[in-house]
């Protein structure tokens, strides 16, 4: 009699237990620990600065993306900084500067004066898609701005070359020569000014 | 010796309980997940070989766009990466702030953003004539940006004592962000109809110096773009 109390009494201890162990397990399914930070920035507002009307015709566009890199020396390891940078270069003619008289008509005859295609925006590197290659050690905001204008003179170096600038120069004739000829104009002379 | 036996049949269910108990406390201590991870594990993906090859690439591309209308735009990109401490126990969530663990950066940008017309597909469908009077039919103007500077003269940024710099990586990334906010920001700034009526004031000198009367000259849009400018006189809404 008494065994089986005791029986009983283990058994039920048993069930308690088990009862326990399965509530305990639901109770801690969902528990998780975390370690977190925001990737994303703050909206924040985009403020107009300015408004300018401009007149820049484009015959040519460069589109480059240059590497660089910078590499300081250290006493046990060098460190170095590694950057591509993306920009494009457009060569054409700002009409915003034409003379008066630069086209002169007479029946269906036409002759025009262009004028030589240059750099239309020097501000051409698009910084801010940057991507960053390769980092070691500690890189002020210094060191990226000299990194830049390293970026700007190669770009000035690769892509303004004579070989675009006469590209560009021919394009915009053949561009010019289309627009007037569908205008009307059969004779056609375009000078580029010295 | 038959004393001792009793008592040990006496204390069997007592030890089969205990013994019971650690088995099923070592199961709930080997089973209970305790994970350093977010709720919800990230997807795991094949990684796709996506590095950039290091090299100069230059394109070239003959065209003719007629940028009229270039605005100059500033953004300050802020990050507030404080460390935190989130998470779940026994179905309590709790979200704590990680003392000392601050890290703050301000980044000053300019843009430049430029509104062109393109002109590679002018041809006579772009003209209409009526005696003496000329229409010009413009296609939409298409917007890009040229350019952006991040002014790094003027970065500001505060790492607390238990936190790392600032990555060139994350650095490039928030640039990119600000990035994307500024060209999500476009439509709300106006450029194609300030565009559109810089174009007229490109065009219709031209003309002019062909031998049109401005009066006879029309620059034509289409109809859902709606021209607010001193040239409005010279522009037509077409569909």
């Amino acid at each position: 009699m008494g065994n089986k109390i005791k029986i009983i009494i283990g058994g039920v201890i048993l069930v308690v237990v088990i009862v326990l162990f399965f509530w305990v397990k639901s109770a801690m399914k969902d528990n998780y620990i975390s370690l977190s930070s925001s990737e994303a920035i703050e909206p924040t507002p985009t403020q107009i600065q300015s408004i300018k009307d401009i007149g820049e015709w484009e015959f040519l566009s460069v589109s480059a993306e240059e590497m660089v890199d910078t590499v300081r020396k250290g006493f046990i390891s060098d460190d170095e900084l590694v950057r591509i940078y993306y920009g494009t270069l457009r060569l054409g003619i700002d009409m915003q500067k034409m003379e008066p008289g630069w086209i002169v008509t007479k029946g269906d005859s036409l002759e025009m004066t262009l004028p030589k295609v240059r750099l239309l925006d020097k501000d051409f590197i698009d910084e801010a898609k940057t991507k960053s290659f390769y980092e070691s050690g500690k890189w002020s905001p210094k060191d990226r701005e000299t990194l830049y204008q390293k970026a700007y003179r190669q770009m000035i170096q690769h892509c303004l070359t004579k070989e675009n600038l006469e590209a560009a120069q021919s394009n915009g004739e053949a561009q010019m020569r289309n627009m007037m000829q569908q205008l009307g104009y059969k004779n056609i002379t375009i000078r580029i000014e010295k | 010796m038959q004393k001792n036996i009793i008592m040990m049949r006496k204390k069997k269910p007592i030890i089969i309980a205990c013994c019971s108990v650690l088995v099923l406390f070592l199961l709930l201590v080997t089973t209970t997940k305790c994970s350093s991870q977010d709720k919800e594990p990230a997807p795991t993906t094949l990684a796709q070989g996506i590095d950039t090859v290091p090299m100069l690439i230059m394109q070239v591309q003959k065209c003719s766009k007629l940028y009229a209308a270039e605005y100059r735009v500033h953004k300050i990109i802020t990050h507030d990466d404080a460390l935190r401490l989130k998470g779940q126990l026994m179905s309590k969530a709790f979200d704590l702030k990680v003392p000392l663990a601050d890290r703050k950066i301000a980044i000053p940008m300019d843009a430049k953003i430029k509104a062109y017309i393109d002109f590679s597909e002018f041809s006579e469908k772009n003209i209409e004539r009526n005696g003496d009077k000329i229409t010009i039919i413009l296609p939409d103007p298409q917007i890009v940006m040229t350019s952006s500077k991040i002014d790094q003269k003027n970065v500001k940024q505060y790492v607390g004592l238990t936190r790392a710099h600032f990555s060139d990586e994350e650095l490039a990334s928030y640039q990119q962000q600000g990035r994307e906010a500024i060209i999500k920001s476009i439509p709300e700034m106006g450029i194609t109809e300030t565009a559109q009526a810089n174009a007229a004031k490109v065009l219709v000198p031209m003309l002019k110096q062909l031998g049109y009367e401005e009066q006879n000259i029309t620059i034509a849009f289409r109809k859902d773009l709606d021209v607010r400018h001193d040239f409005r006189e010279l522009t037509r809404i077409n569909d």
